[in-house]
């Protein structure tokens, strides 16, 4: 069998093209191009990048737990509701009482993970659609919310407010903790037997199952890691406007604009390939147009048609560099 | 007959009923250690029952397992890969986004305080891979190799789990023949350390070359087991569909070839040059090459699909190469793709709307409900013309045999009846007997006057059934011989290489 001895076919070479690097680069180039341009160099200082960074952290952390449901071959429409849960929930709580915090924290956290363990375990026990069963989730979710409070609820004392304003040194607690959050994300995909099922289960589910892996057990993990993450922005967001209300979660589109940051980072929609930077690749894309936006003096809505104008083509471009590789 | 040596694995009367059927009925089957073991049958006889059962994929309802004398009872495939047992499906398993040793190490990963071994995935995916005599690099994502090493990888997965007992189920089906030859070696290297094989295939010459012994299933019951040197060909093909060989293969064209239906000069595209081709009416011609001799894309670039650039192209009597394969469509070609699952069935869908796909495709947008594609007499009088075997028309298609899955792709082309109909690998993942019913169709749509063009990696299949034969070789035609020719005069033309200064140094 040594005449076995076959070389690699030549099209090894098709993924020369880093898509997060590529990301990184040109929203780089976008930001400092622009900020050139408008004469507002002040943008390029500490002040300015931080205050870019900042931009990603509510929708970054919510998209770093979206990138395992989409990895997994699943996908979580409940977010935004999960995050306006656990943002009402938390101040609720609080009251502005120091000594609530920990609670406060605590409760969230469990109450995502179980809204997490009802998702995932809605789609691989009861095989319901997985973009149904979270719709669903999510719309129980806004209805019990919705009917205990209508308006902003409590308050969270100013030492949970140092979460979104504190800092250590030029950096702030909140990016440090965003980017030890995909550090860490990254890590579990890249290094543990959980990460290598995760994209077993979202590349071939049946061949995972047959390979001896607890399918069911993987995609449960996806969705709670994915609520908890939606939980954290929550208790951010609470943290930022120093209570919670109802309707933070639904106004930030964190639901949608999470999925488009994590495809435009190179992640694949039907799963099994992808990652954690290149999804935090997106969330910058997306703040820097944000900022580039503002810097230009242009509407709000125009930001929405090149938003939704980039996502398109994106996707587009990941379908026809990888056409070879799927026909 | 005598059994010697110790048994590695014993299936007694093992009987399993679905709500509609009984799959197996007092199944009984043995291997020795070490032994290459055919297991042979029809589609529905049940072969694949009896492997789900020993996967752990089923329960059976009846009998008993034994793994080395010890009675076992799997609930769960991990179970049976725990006791040594695995299987290598005929569509593979494996993650094309990921590397060789992610792969075969997939749900067994080696950790190191808590964290993935990669290292030790690496070298031991390494250390298997060149016990299997393949120069296939650890780290290469598995979407980038070959069918065939693909293969490879699938039985480094079992190696890895140091299975004792490795089932596979058509290896062949989808590799070309050196390829296939390299894959039998590889299980005679196998057997001959000790791992019992069972080897399930379609293809007799390949049972005669490695297997040890036979068994041959038929509607759920064992009908013979025996030693490879008592089992012809001839007899195993007789014990499965219960009839001779002789009766296999069509009979030659009734009478000789008309006009040319489709000529094809200096086609030329991406992956094909200076193609010079032309099938007659009445005629069945055999395309037959090794894989990438570009056989697959000629019936692609006949149908529109990846058009020829360059070129002239007549079909029925006038001249133009169709652009898209809605344009082929019109001109007169029909083709059935090699890949039913994934360019030719609507698997969630009724045969009946599988079997009027074309004709909808082509019937006005606002015709009356009432005309013919949108109802059933028609289309169910075809299919029973083509004696598709379904509970009902209504079933849906992913739950037909492939041999009935390819007659209703076929009755769904008939409904159009165009002038040239190319078949790709039309029997490919069929069983013995709707092959020849499949032959049949062809042979019958030939004599009433349409020119079959059939592309094929089965050469006794190719040799059987054509009346010509071209051959391929690196994107252009390398030889035409007469029907019946033999194998070896294919495989010269197929393998030759086109520099003289090269063959000369062979």
């Amino acid at each position: 069998m040594s005449s076995a001895a076959e070389s690699l076919p030549a099209r090894s070479q098709r993924r020369s093209v880093n898509a997060p690097l590529l990301l990184l680069v040109g929203s780089v180039a976008l930001y400092i191009g622009v900020a050139l341009a408008t004469g507002q160099s002040m943008m390029l200082h500490v002040e300015g990048i931080v205050g870019l960074l900042q931009r990603m952290v509510g929708l970054g952390i919510v998209a770093v737990g979206q990138t395992f449901a989409i990895l997994a071959g699943s996908i979580d429409l409940s977010v935004a509701n999960m995050i306006s849960v656990a943002a009402v929930l938390a101040s609720f709580i609080m009251q502005g009482r120091p000594d609530m915090m920990l609670p406060a924290v605590a409760a969230v956290l469990a109450v995502s993970a179980v809204v997490g363990v009802v998702n995932g375990a809605l789609i691989s026990r009861l095989q319901v659609n997985p973009l149904i069963a979270t719709l669903g989730v999510g719309l129980v979710l806004q209805g019990l919310l919705s009917a205990s409070f209508t308006n902003f609820a409590g308050s969270v004392p100013p030492e949970f407010q140092a979460f979104a304003y504190g800092a250590l040194g030029p950096a702030p607690y909140s990016v440090i903790g965003l980017f030890v959050l995909a550090l860490a994300a990254s890590l579990l995909l890249r290094a543990t037997k959980f990460g290598a099922h995760l994209y077993a289960v979202g590349g071939n589910a049946e061949g995972a199952r047959l390979a001896g892996i607890r399918t069911d057990l993987v995609t449960i993990g996806a969705h709670v890691l994915c609520s908890l993450c939606a939980g954290l922005t929550g208790l951010y967001l609470a943290s930022r406007l120093r209570s919670g209300a109802p309707w933070v979660g639904r106004d930030g589109v964190y639901d949608l604009e999470s999925i488009a940051v994590v495809v435009i980072g190179g992640t694949l929609l039907a799963g099994g390939r992808g990652g954690v930077w290149g999804t935090l690749a997106g969330v910058l894309l997306f703040a820097v147009l944000d900022a580039s936006f503002n810097m230009l003096g242009v509407s709000a809505y125009s930001k929405l048609v090149l938003r939704g104008a980039i996502v398109i083509a994106a996707v587009a471009a990941y379908t026809f560099r990888s056409r070879d590789l799927v026909a | 007959m005598a059994v010697s040596g110790p048994l590695a694995l014993e299936m007694a009367h093992i009987t399993k009923t679905f709500p509609a059927v009984r799959a197996l009925d007092d199944v009984s089957f043995a291997c020795l250690r070490g032994e290459v073991h055919a297991l042979c049958g029809e589609n529905g006889a049940g072969k694949s029952t009896l492997i789900k059962i020993l996967g752990g994929a089923y329960h059976p309802d009846g009998g008993k397992i034994l793994l080395d004398g010890r009675p076992v009872a799997f609930s769960h495939p991990l179970a049976a890969r725990n006791a040594g047992v695995s299987i290598i499906h005929q569509e593979l398993s494996l993650l094309p986004y990921r590397t060789v040793a992610e792969n075969i190490f997939l749900g067994i990963e080696p950790t190191r305080y808590g964290m993935l071994d990669r290292g030790r995935m690496r070298a031991d995916s390494q250390r298997l891979l060149i016990r299997l005599g393949a120069s296939i690099a650890p780290d290469a994502d598995v979407g980038d190799l070959s069918i065939a090493q693909q293969q490879v990888v699938e039985i480094a997965k079992a190696l890895a789990i140091d299975a004792r007992i490795l089932v596979m189920d058509e290896p062949t089906a989808a590799l070309e023949r050196t390829e296939a030859a390299r894959l039998l070696d590889l299980v005679k290297r196998l057997s001959g350390e000790g791992v019992t094989i069972i080897y399930v295939s379609h293809r007799m010459p390949e049972i005669q070359a490695i297997a040890d012994r036979v068994t041959v299933l038929k509607d759920g019951r064992t009908v013979m087991t025996a030693p490879i040197a008592e089992a012809s060909t001839a007899k195993l093909v007789r014990a499965m569909v219960g009839r001779d060989l002789a009766d296999f293969y069509p009979p030659p064209a009734a009478k000789p070839p008309g006009a040319p239906a489709l000529t094809i000069r200096g086609g030329a595209n991406g992956r094909l040059a200076g193609v010079d081709l032309f099938v007659r009416r009445g005629e069945i011609v055999g395309v037959a090459g090794l894989e990438g001799s570009g056989k697959s894309e000629l019936g692609r670039a006949i149908a529109g699909d990846e058009p020829f650039e360059r070129g002239t192209m007549e079909i029925a009597g006038k001249a133009g190469v169709p652009r898209r394969p809605r344009e082929a469509v019109e001109a007169g070609i029909g083709r059935l793709s090699e890949d039913r699952k994934r360019e030719g069935l609507l698997m969630q869908q009724s045969l009946r709307d599988n079997a009027a796909l074309i004709q909808r495709a082509f019937a006005p947008s606002l015709g009356p409900p009432s005309a013919e594609p949108m109802t059933v007499g028609a289309t169910d009088d075809r299919l029973r013309r083509l004696d598709v075997r379904a509970a009902s028309f209504e079933q849906e298609a992913r739950q037909l045999s492939g041999g009935n899955q390819q007659k209703v792709i076929v009755s769904r082309w008939l409904a159009r009846d165009p002038e040239v109909l190319v078949f790709a690998e039309p029997t490919r993942g069929v069983d013995v007997a709707a092959k020849a019913a499949i032959y049949k169709i062809m042979r019958d749509l030939a004599d009433r006057g349409r020119a079959i063009l059939m592309i094929s990696s089965d050469l006794p299949e190719i040799v059987g059934v054509s009346d010509r034969i071209v051959v391929m070789r690196e994107g252009h035609i390398a030889g035409e011989l007469p029907g019946g020719a033999g194998e070896e005069e294919i495989m010269a033309i197929a393998v030759a290489h086109d520099e003289p200064a090269e063959a000369a140094t062979q």
